[in-house]
């Protein structure tokens, strides 16, 4: 026996103990977060089922146990008393200490369960690694609306604890992640785990029974994470043979210090150690690309829209996740081979310059490894074309150690999986794998809200739930996009008229087809059509108004018409993700285009049909924090926002009915009557049942004035209030003549329907539940003779507040330092980075040309987000105004670069941002200091002369971008609600 | 005669410390008067100014009232009853935080003369409260309004002191006020102006002010023996003013061609008819919807977006024969004027309180158009105060054309009084002059016939 043959057969026999291999599982998990935050991770409410169902694909029976508190000391007390927790997981702020703090604790008592922390969102994370010391933690980890970040950490940590046996001692494969930032890590580690899984899947298939499969699942590639380059290189090291290849980050820290080179010289070293490793650079700097070739590492570009899809080809190509693709000497691709009996039959007929090419480089051995065939593996490992005195020597001898092989294990297994499931606990239902999206989720907890606080039995007298809804998931969406390249097209510059009309030519994936086909067959009430993306709603970002909802009417006499309208209305939903505006607000958040996935929602349309007309009596926003309280109210009493009709009045940002539901008496804006005049309602939306079905998918709903909800027994009769112009003087009612205002006093004042108590406590029992402040959506209707009165409770989402309140001192500043200074400020701390000012100048600046004037401000936002440089904008009216005589009517994506927005009142026009607005949604998540100024009442200051007297880089119409040679200091005190910006000379002195 | 003025000023300023308002009320109707007391000298050994800039009562009380929250609230309430030589004192009552005695003076001081104006049988004064209805509930309003009846009621009565609305006091406060003075007062009289419409509320409240400025024009173009047939008229503002202005032109032959808004004007050649014009106020009263859609639903009509870094407003830059400037003070520049009277503009009727500011008055005098002065042309509105308080009184309610009638009579004397006050001290045409000195007169006069008062 040679001694290479030897070898083999020793290795052989020790992979013949697969059951050995990951002894260290993560069996019992504590999970330490609210029963909202664990909500966002598992959409039906019950985590650890969801958990469970991943595992149990993923792990075969391995399935750890999930317990769950709500706060860091219920964690200590429970973890003090049992010691058979192998992991905790934190969200960064639970209850009485944070994650940090805890872990801490837990170390002093010489606790040794490791402790990771998970943020909801990139702020949040910024914020807490800042502020705390994170050396207790094993690690960070970013929430990005996925729930395999729970199985990338476990599996993280079962990889990390069992490297040394399996890797170290059983030859077990592993790939070097290295990266240091936890917002990469978080997104790499699931998809390359769900890479892995994929791939281990597909292998499960061909040739296994059960036992062999577990025992295939535990041989997968190990993934090492790495921060540091010492780390890393110590792990190379320590398994030189096993690893597969090197991902690594170019720059982390080497020494304690962040080194630019890193990656490379990382990467240099190991394939001068080891010639056939897969290397793979990742730089979110295009310039490293040249230095990754001269490497010959695959290049990965960070922050591209295609980063995880190009992560997946690398580790498909070049780490044999996928097929074994046969290249010639120039490198093209001349066949491929599927698996073993696919490589068998290839083998036999590539040309000789193939075969040699792959040998020498090792690709087989490496192939097979990855695809756990380890035995295998090691029989090709040593061979060289001269052993066997030429090509036509190796490939019979690469042939017969294939097929025999393959007879060893000749078995099959068929693999089946769930189509659709039904949830009935729940009033909806889904069609299709995957997430249900942050819209339907929020509905989903909207739901359990309503079952498990029972306000139901606190309001007899209405019949309070959530419409009923049918969720299209995730997966079908990703069906959708299979369709001959349909991806690739959103991928490419194209408008978004080209976009919808190629979307509207795709066909319907035919299983979700059928089942929405029978779902209509059931259904004839008009339908809302909704995006529910996997990113909406879910965290900070509200992504509010960014993608498309439609409103169907659903009445058509025949099937087809019904179908074809819902299937288009669905498809145009989808396409709205790929919008320039979408692609734009992607960009301002921590996530890439590609992690996006759209869910749709059909949820029944809450109202009544009057005549032709369909809509709720009254439909609106509330929020349990208002971020401007009126005087004797505090912001914990809440807001809310109402209107007649549907609820785009609302988020629309037309005039509509704000009042605190814990002091419904005091009606915001409506106590003159020039103001009532002024704030009142005077039209309202509804779906027209009789339009042309292919017309209403575009155009939606409609306004129509308020004189229509007079008809037909409309709902103005309890909600309108006349203003009689002879007496000046505005009436509650419509009994009178004169001009009809909306202003809900038979249900504020006279209890017609208990509006403001049902808010107040929907606010209250959904913010106990997701342990901070939330925003709501509804609709009702009043009770008829006929018919009980109805509260719909729409969507809950948790509003993005800054956590903990950093002191910022604001005393002693003076108003030569000051360029503004407001006592209404949203926004929390100090930004000391800011040197680009966009200034609407207020002598130049003319109504009448404030659409060009956004414009303007619009390009220079995209020349400063170009260049990485935030800047404060500063400008008169309502900022993201849909009346461009009220203010600048700029969309929220054309402002995305802003940190401070600075709004100060026009002469003859206060301003006062409208809280129920899709604007001001994204606008507070965004975490943009918005300062809001009326100088001529009295209501902060602005220094407009010095604004104007600092010389411009560029000046467009009364527009001017400013780089001023030191920063300026934004000091926002979110505890007063104060703040002030002080001139560069102010913040030096 | 200066002299004079500035004596008056110190002990005005010496008795009256910390009001700064009433001191500048007093100092320019002093300064307008020296044209009389030159030519009348018995009004000043009668010290008649003397007398009239102290009022006849003040009276200062508490406003105890309790919030829906159950806490306690206390206002401070005023009535300054100012002069009552040619009838009951007659003025508004104003809810709003910066109300002090300072700035009641003042406004009381003013009315005397604004009432006297009218040739209506209306004394002066002015009341209100530092309380700010604005975030209050109907609730609240409506128990501070019963707590400031219930001590104001024993001061006022339909012969005594007839109170009306002005800022912060709408048809609402105007209701509960009426309401609680007549529970205390176990009777239903006109002791309230402003009411509502079944209870005792004159008809053409809306209309009057507009109505009144067209017809203090036509009376001044009656002058030159013209009429407003075929006559171009510029509108500025879209509101009541504006739009009852509008109707009464169109009623009389004119051919208004502009309205504005705060963010611009529409300029129609062809003229805004009877059916633009409802459009126009269905609009404005209940779209609460922009001039400019004016434009957008009429073709042959420009609209122009207000630029606020010019000097002046086009608007007044377009070819007319008349103005009426019905939108808000201070909205007619010197460089507008100018523009007006370079495009022969000869008539201007002023709608709006003090729309003109002070340069632009000159030039009008200067040029000698036809120019009536706010405080002359918009008495249309207090002088339908005056009929309510008439109508209260014989217990009956007019229809539109009466009223109408005697409101048309009421702006024709106003004008006379204004001519002929003009004429006797030596500033013939000049109606600036002439409304100072026909308001004084009437008033000092009164007060010499009636003794020592």
């Amino acid at each position: 026996m040679s001694a290479p043959e030897s070898q083999s057969l020793q290795r052989t026999a020790r992979l013949r103990s697969f059951h050995e291999l990951m002894q260290e599982r993560v069996q019992r998990i504590l999970l330490v977060s609210s029963a909202y935050d664990s909500f966002i991770m598992s959409e039906e409410g019950h985590l650890h089922e969801t958990l469970l169902s991943q595992f149990v694909e993923l792990n075969l029976g391995q399935t750890p146990d999930l317990v769950q508190v709500t706060s860091a000391s219920e964690a200590l007390d429970l973890l003090a008393a049992d010691d058979r927790f192998d992991l905790v997981v934190s969200s960064l702020y639970a209850g009485d200490a944070n994650a940090a703090e805890m872990a801490r604790r837990l170390h002093q008592k010489e606790c040794r369960v490791p402790v990771m922390a998970l943020a909801y969102t990139g702020n949040e994370l910024r914020e807490f690694v800042e502020s705390n010391d994170t050396s207790d933690l094993e690690r960070v980890f970013l929430w990005q609306g996925d729930v395999r970040i729970f199985l990338a950490m476990v599996m993280y940590l079962e990889d990390r604890l069992n490297a040394e046996n399996d890797t170290g001692a059983r030859g077990v494969p592993a790939i070097i992640v290295v990266e240091d930032n936890p917002r990469y890590y978080s997104a790499f580690l699931p998809a390359i785990y769900t890479e892995l899984y994929r791939h281990t899947h597909r292998l499960l298939s061909e040739d296994l029974n059960i036992s062999q499969k577990m025992m295939r699942m535990r041989a997968r590639p190990k993934v090492l994470l790495a921060t540091t380059f010492e780390e890393a290189w110590e792990t190379f090291e320590r398994y030189p043979d096993q690893v597969l290849g090197v991902i690594s980050d170019v720059e982390y820290p080497r020494g304690g210090e962040s080194d630019p080179r890193a990656g490379i010289e990382l990467c240099s070293r190991a394939a001068a150690a080891r010639p056939d490793i897969r290397l793979v650079l990742q730089s979110s700097d295009p310039a490293n690309r040249a230095l990754a070739d001269e490497i010959g590492a695959s290049f990965l570009l960070k922050g591209s829209p295609l980063l995880l899809h190009q992560l997946r080809e690398i580790l498909v190509d070049r780490f044999g996740f996928g097929d074994f693709a046969f290249r010639d000497a120039g490198r093209s691709v001349i066949d491929r081979a599927t698996g073993l009996r696919s490589l068998c039959e290839k083998l036999a007929t590539v040309p000789d310059e193939s075969i040699a090419y792959h040998a020498q480089r090792n690709h087989f051995s490496n192939w097979l490894k990855a695809r756990t065939e380890f035995a295998l593996a090691e029989r090709f490992r040593p061979r060289t074309i001269e052993e066997f005195g030429g090509v036509s020597g190796l490939r019979a001898h690469l042939l017969s150690e294939v097929q025999e092989y393959r007879r060893e294990r000749n078995r099959t297994l068929i693999v089946d999986f769930d189509a659709n499931r039904f949830d009935p606990e729940i009033s909806f239902t889904r069609i299709g794998e995957g997430s249900l999206g942050g819209k339907a989720r929020g509905v989903a907890f909207a739901n359990r809200v309503l079952y498990t606080t029972g306000i139901q039995a606190e309001f007899p007298d209405v019949e309070i739930h959530t419409p009923p809804s049918v969720v299209l998931a995730t997966e079908v969406f990703e069906q959708f996009l299979e369709y001959e390249g349909l991806r690739d097209y959103t991928l490419s510059e194209r408008s978004d008229e080209e976009i919808v009309a190629h979307f509207l030519e795709a066909p319907f994936p035919r299983e979700a087809a059928r089942g929405l086909r029978a779902f209509l067959q059931r259904v004839r009430y008009p339908l809302a059509i909704r995006s529910s993306s996997l990113l909406e709603d879910s965290l900070s970002q509200p992504f509010a108004g960014v993608y498309r909802t439609f409103m169907l009417p659903n009445n058509d006499r025949e099937l087809d018409a019904r179908w074809n309208q819902l299937a288009h209305a669905v498809k145009r939903v989808y396409a709205s993700a790929f919008t320039q505006q979408a692609k734009t607000y992607l960009s301002m958040t921590s996530f890439r285009l590609e992690e996006e996935r759209m869910g749709v929602m059909l949820q029944a349309l809450a109202g009544r049909q009057r005549g032709d007309l369909f809509y709720p009596d009254f439909a609106g926003v509330a929020r349990s924090y208002n971020f401007y309280p009126e005087p004797g109210q505090s912001s914990e009493d809440g807001v809310a926002a109402v209107a007649l009709g549907l609820g785009h009045t609302v988020v629309g940002g037309d005039p509509c009915l704000r009042f605190c539901p814990r002091d419904p008496q005091h009606i915001i804006g409506h106590s003159s009557v020039e103001d009532a005049l002024q704030n009142s309602q005077r039209e309202f939306f509804a779906l027209d049942l009789t339009r042309e079905t292919r017309e209403q998918a575009l155009a939606g709903t409609q306004r129509y004035p308020l004189s229509l909800a007079e008809q037909e027994d409309g709902p103005l009769a309890w909600l309108g209030a006349t203003y009689i112009p002879e007496d000046h003087r505005i009436v509650d009612g419509i009994a009178r003549p004169g001009v009809r205002l909306v202003n809900f006093a038979q249900v504020l004042k006279h209890g017609a329907f208990p509006l403001a108590a049902i808010l107040d406590t929907l606010l209250g029992r959904c913010a106990e539940g997701t342990g901070g402040p939330v925003e709501i959506e509804f609709a009702g209707n009043l009770g008829t003779a006929n018919r009980k009165a109805e509260f719909a409770f729409l969507q809950m989402r948790p509003l993005a507040l800054t956590r903990e309140f950093a002191h910022v001192d604001l005393d002693g500043i003076t108003a030569e330092q000051t360029v503004c200074r407001s006592a209404r400020v949203l926004g929390n701390g100090r930004i000391e980075d800011i040197r680009d000012l966009v200034v609407v100048d207020a002598m130049s600046f003319e109504r009448q040309k404030s659409p060009e004037v956004a414009v303007h401000v619009a390009r220079f936002d995209a020349q400063l987000r170009n260049l990485k440089r935030p800047y404060a904008l500063i400008g008169v009216g309502r900022w993201g105004s849909a009346d461009p005589s009220l203010g600048i009517p700029v969309s929220w994506n054309q402002i995305a670069g802003a940190r401070v927005i600075v709004e100060s009142g026009f002469r003859d026009l206060k301003v006062a941002p409208s809280q129920g607005a899709h604007f001001f949604q994204n606008l507070t998540s965004g975490n943009v200091g918005y300062f809001t100024v009326n100088p001529d009442s009295g209501e902060g200051e602005l220094d407009w002369d010095w604004l104007t007297g600092l010389p411009a880089e560029e000046v467009r119409d009364s527009v001017k971008r400013i780089r001023l040679a030191a920063p300026i200091l934004v000091l926002m005190s979110g505890e007063a609600g104060e703040g002030a910006i002080l001139k560069p000379d102010g913040a030096a002195g | 005669m200066q002299d004079y003025v500035e004596t008056l000023m110190d002990k005005v300023e010496a008795k009256n410390p910390a009001e700064p308002e009433f001191h500048q009320a007093v100092r320019e109707v002093a300064e307008s008067l020296v044209l009389v007391f030159q030519k009348h000298p018995e009004y000043l050994s009668a010290r008649i100014l003397e007398r009239m800039i102290e009022p006849e009562r003040v009276i200062m009380f508490r406003v105890p009232w309790m919030n829906d929250d159950g806490d306690i609230q206390v206002n401070r309430g005023f009535r300054i009853e100012m002069n009552s030589a040619i009838g009951p004192y007659k003025g508004g009552l104003r809810f709003h935080s910066s109300v002090n005695l300072s700035i009641l003076k003042f406004l009381a001081f003013e009315q005397v003369f604004k009432n006297s104006l009218t040739t209506l049988p209306m004394g002066g004064g002015k009341g209100g409260s530092d309380f700010n209805p604005k975030r209050k509930s109907d609730d609240e309003v409506m128990r501070f309004c019963q707590s400031f009846m219930t001590e104001l009621h024993r001061h006022i009565g339909p012969d005594t002191d007839v109170p009306a609305g002005d800022i912060g006091v709408g048809g609402r406060e105007i209701g509960f006020l009426f309401g609680q003075y007549k529970r205390l007062a176990n009777e239903f009289t006109g002791v309230l102006t402003g009411k509502g419409l079944n209870w005792g509320g004159s008809r053409i409240r809306p209309e009057a002010t507009g109505y009144g400025a067209v017809y203090f024009a036509r009376e001044m173009l009656k002058t030159r023996d013209e009429t407003f047939e075929d006559k171009t008229c510029l509108i500025s503002g879209s509101g009541n003013v504006a739009q009852y202005a509008a109707e009464k032109l169109l009623e009389l032959g004119a051919k208004p061609i502009t309205l504005s808004d705060s963010s611009g004007y529409i300029h129609d050649p062809d003229g805004i008819d009877s059916e633009k014009l409802a459009f126009v106020m269905e609009l404005k009263n209940v779209r609460r919807g922009r001039i400019s859609e004016y434009a957008d639903q009429y073709s042959g009509a420009e609209y122009s977006e207000r630029d606020a870094s010019l000097d002046h407003d086009p608007m007044w830059a377009i070819d007319a024969d008349c103005a009426f400037p019905c939108a808000t003070q201070n909205e007619i520049s010197e460089a507008d004027a100018k523009a007006m009277l370079g495009n022969d503009v000869y008539l201007v009727s002023e709608g709006a309180n003090m729309p003109t500011v002070a340069e632009g008055v000159t030039h009008f005098l200067e040029a000698g158009i036809l120019y009536g002065p706010g405080k002359a042309a918009n008495a249309g509105g207090v002088a339908v105060s005056g009929l309510e308080m008439a109508q209260n009184s014989m217990r009956y309610s007019w229809q539109r054309e009466e009223i109408d009638s005697r409101l048309q009579i009421i702006m024709s004397e106003i004008h006379t009084s204004c001519i002929e006050a003009a004429e006797r001290f030596g500033t013939p045409g000049n109606y600036v002059n002439g409304a100072n000195i026909a308001g004084f007169l009437k008033v000092a006069d009164s007060m010499l016939d009636q003794g020592l008062v």
